[in-house]
């Protein structure tokens, strides 16, 4: 519910259902019985927030606490921005419409580097301060977690706490420590210091960096008996768990506006590009009757006539046929499609076709990577082009008119034969429709490539390499589009800018916290919005403070570097790491994780378990 | 299969989601009620589902009907009850009737507005009654001719059919009846617009109350 001042706002804003609450599903508690409020909040609009699958987790595993009441705050679109600031209203959440500097607890999903500044946004919109050193009162504690934690530096100096990994197990003893401090009045160095011997909460203040006279990191010392390296938490088996039972269902379209069920934490794939499929190891695999059962129960709970079976590979999940099987029993009868989005060229079967178009048909999607097979094995995406033509066969015989492919430009060891090769595999995929003896009369294929710029992320065997300029990437787009022959293709390609801008946060280290705020102050926010993104402030930001961007994103570092992101530890080894590395320089390739494990360490983190590892001996 | 026609009203905050959001609302509580919703039977089966009257965003309404279509046998009385168990906050089910009029013959419109946070409630109501007893009171209109946008401009007084001035304690009230409909529809927003210039720190709550036929009788 929002506050009573906010009322004469709404008719003046797009979209005032962003800004009231009140979902169905949504979790209102009596505050005087709670002992600790949470302002989880997600540093984009509402439709992306709601969108994503980590919030509703963490939300429904903290309420489940009687003594925690947490809340949902999204960042309020320019023009309600604008309302507030004019009209004196504080950010507020959405349950209670209470200010978010009141809380306990102020909780960040980093999702991606381009928003970071709503992060400093919505702190400000909130009353606080935005740096860490300025906030001296226990509460509120400032917690970052997300993919983006794996290198939180630029953002250090801003949060107070960052959690390392999966949120579902270890925020109890978090929550706990926090309700003892505040029930025995401790202050919040004392509080800082306790959270920072927990497994898997990192304490930047409580971390010195020092800098060698080139820029490069010397030494990240830690300090008042905080731990050398923090390690990420991770649960160690998917059916015990807890799922949410309901989804608060957004009256807004939103842009995932449907039932999404993590079947698979963790890939087996290895791709050396994908910072996911290292952060997010070991394999870990739920099972089908849960999943069914979950699935059946958040249908009933919701409406949703769409169910998305998410990992980070589908069709890698072992019982993948089985599991259809089951859910397919009841979703026929009630209507409920199911959709699968990580498929791979690979794997995907006549009867796995045949299940996913029982319902409705949704497209059908992709992701070569590269356009050459050389280029294919240096990144280890392990897809061969008779597999993408196979696939396609497939999809055309069973009805299908259009492809996506996914590609990326930049990749290290890449050539000009390889980036005409993208626009190759694609006319191979357009000839393959047209040899098809039963395509519907009168319809024509629509090939749609859609090209991203590689970006080097930390926890990759990439993330020694430089990536490519603005520049090199521009040119290499006309390069590909010079060898494309036919208006059957599509090509859209993600903005060099906005990829540019990612590779000098993922990498970077404490002194961007500089330029962050620097352009926010000048009216950087909602960064990850064509409208909104101005690289010109960007530019004069780093300028202004003194940093040379290159220096982070276009420069290939030494193996023996001091990476800012050292003493942070996600189980896979750095020598595993470079291993990898090198073998991308000569195309090979590395087995994926059930075919032979390449021991990258991540099993340690689950007491030596990894499901790949158990079905790579039972096979 | 047959038609019934779902009569709720959409109060308090849940008046901020639009016409669209509302149909997949419904659309999601009628999958939770499990009421037998009849499908269109195409390559994309979706339920049958039509609004009498979509409301604006940010109205009120003790009067929104919707038709949906039903398979097999289950009583009105036993699809209300299945309906107001599931409905979110702000909707709430009052009547399943079958349908007696189509929704063409909807007319006119009456509403309630109450007015908030005016400077002197009072004076807001002296000038509101002066403004409306004038000779014209002409606005700017966006409309459409053809497919191109256009700036209209209407008389609201000429559209007025019936109004309503008082005060319900410290709160201005204006019930008024207008053109509403396919043919012709008129937005009380205009005219609250309009009163709200007098007092920029206040702010208004449309509620629509009752749709009336060209006879003045309601829609059923």
């Amino acid at each position: 519910m929002y506050p009573k001042e906010v009322e004469k706002l709404l008719p003046l804003v797009q979209k005032p259902g962003r800004y009231t609450g009140g979902e169905l599903n949504s979790i209102v508690k009596n505050k005087d019985e709670v002992a600790l409020r949470y302002a989880f909040c997600f540093p984009d609009s509402y439709e992306i927030g709601m969108s994503h699958l980590g919030i509703k987790i963490l939300y429904s595993v903290a309420n489940a606490r009687p003594d925690v009441w947490c809340e949902r705050v999204f960042a309020p679109w320019h023009d309600m921005e604008a309302q507030m600031r004019q009209n004196g209203i504080p950010l507020y959440a959405l349950e209670s419409g209470d200010p978010v500097k009141d809380f306990d607890l102020i909780g960040f999903t980093l999702m991606y580097e381009l928003c970071y500044t709503n992060v400093l946004n919505m702190l400000d919109l909130a009353g606080l301060p935005i740096r860490a050193a300025d906030r001296h009162d226990l509460t509120p504690i400032v917690v970052g977690g997300g993919a983006c934690a794996c290198n939180p530096e630029p953002m250090a100096p801003f949060f107070d706490v960052i959690s390392l990994g999966e949120g579902e197990e270890m925020y109890d003893a978090f929550f706990d420590l926090l309700k003892d401090c505040k029930a025995r009045g401790a202050d919040k160095q004392e509080f800082l210091r306790e959270a920072a011997k927990l497994p898997g909460f990192y304490v930047p203040s409580l971390y010195d960096v020092s800098y060698h006279e080139d820029g490069t990191v010397e030494a990240v010392t830690p300090r008042d008996g905080a731990p050398a390296t923090v390690q990420k938490q991770v649960i160690s088996d998917l059916d015990k768990v807890p799922y949410p039972e309901k989804f608060v269902v957004p009256y807004l379209e939103v842009v995932h506006d449907r039932v999404t069920h993590e079947i698979m934490r963790g890939c087996i794939r290895g791709c050396r590009f994908c910072q996911a499929g290292f952060l997010y190891r070991p394999i870990r695999e739920k099972s089908p009757d849960t999943i069914n059962d979950q699935c059946r129960a958040l249908c009933d709970a919701t409406g949703y006539d769409e169910i998305s079976l998410s990992s980070l590979s589908t069709s890698d999940y072992t019982k993948l046929e089985a599991l259809l099987d089951k859910l397919l029993d009841w979703t026929i009868p009630e209507k409920i499609n199911i959709a699968l989005p990580s498929l791979r060229v690979d794997n995907f079967s006549d009867s796995l076709m045949e299940k996913l178009n029982k319902v409705r048909r949704s497209g059908l999607t992709f992701a070569p990577e590269a356009g050459t097979q050389r280029l294919r094995d240096a990144i280890n995406k392990n897809v061969t082009e008779d597999e993408v033509v196979r696939t396609s066969r497939m999809a055309f015989r069973g009805g299908w008119t259009a492809v996506k492919l996914y590609f990326m430009l930049g990749l290290p060891t890449e050539t000009p034969d390889d980036v005409a090769g993208i626009a190759d595999l694609a006319q191979t995929v357009v000839n393959e429709f047209y040899r098809n003896p039963d395509k519907p009369k009168g319809k024509g294929v629509t090939v749609s490539i859609s090209v991203a710029s590689f970006v080097p992320k930390p926890f990759t065997p990439f993330q020694w390499e430089p990536q490519d300029t603005r520049d090199m990437l521009l040119e290499k787009q006309k390069l590909l589009l010079s060898s494309i022959h036919t208006k059957k293709i599509n090509a859209s390609f993600h903005k060099v800018d906005v990829s540019f801008l990612e590779g000098v946060f993922a990498r970077g280290d404490r002194r961007l916290s500089a330029a962050i705020e620097y352009a926010w102050r000048h009216g950087c926010k909602f960064d990850s919005w064509d409208d909104s993104f101005q690289i010109e402030r960007w530019e004069e930001a780093f300028r202004a403070c003194g940093l040379d961007p290159l220096f982070y994103c276009s420069r290939r570092r030494d193996f023996s570097e001091v990476l800012p992101w050292d003493h942070l530890d996600f189980g896979i080894r750095k020598a595993f790491l470079q291993k990898e590395n090198e073998k991308a320089h000569r195309s090979e390739t590395t087995p994926h994780c059930r075919l032979q494990c390449a021991g990258c360490g991540a099993n340690k983190l689950n007491g030596g378990n990894c499901d790949a590892l158990r079905q790579s001996l039972v096979s | 299969m047959r038609c019934v026609r779902v009569w709720f009203h959409k109060t308090g905050p849940i008046r901020y989601i639009s016409h669209l959001d509302l149909m997949r609302t419904m659309t999601r509580a009628i999958r939770r009620s499990r009421i037998p919703l009849w499908y269109t039977e195409g390559f994309n089966p979706h339920p049958y589902m039509t609004f009498a009257l979509p409301l604006s965003l940010g109205m009120q309404s003790e009067c929104e009907s919707m038709d949906i279509r039903i398979e097999g046998e289950m009583e009105n009385g036993e699809i209300c009850r299945a309906l107001q168990g599931v409905m979110p906050e702000g909707i709430t089910i009052t009547d399943i009737k079958d349908p007696v009029l189509d929704p063409k013959f909807i007319a006119a419109a009456r509403f309630r507005v109450s007015f908030h946070n005016a400077a002197d409630p009072s004076a807001l109501l002296q000038n509101a009654r002066e403004m409306l007893s004038g000779d014209s009171l002409v606005v700017q209109k966006l409309g459409k001719k053809g497919h191109k946008k256009v700036m209209k401009e209407i008389d609201l007084l000429q559209s007025l059919q019936s109004y309503e001035l008082r005060l319900e304690g410290e709160t201005p009230v204006l019930d008024l009846v207008l053109p509403a409909g396919s043919v012709n529809n008129v937005n009380p927003a205009l005219l609250c617009d309009e009163i709200l210039k007098l007092d920029p720190g206040a702010y208004y709550v449309i509620t629509r109350k009752q749709l009336l036929t060209k006879d003045m009788e309601p829609f059923a």
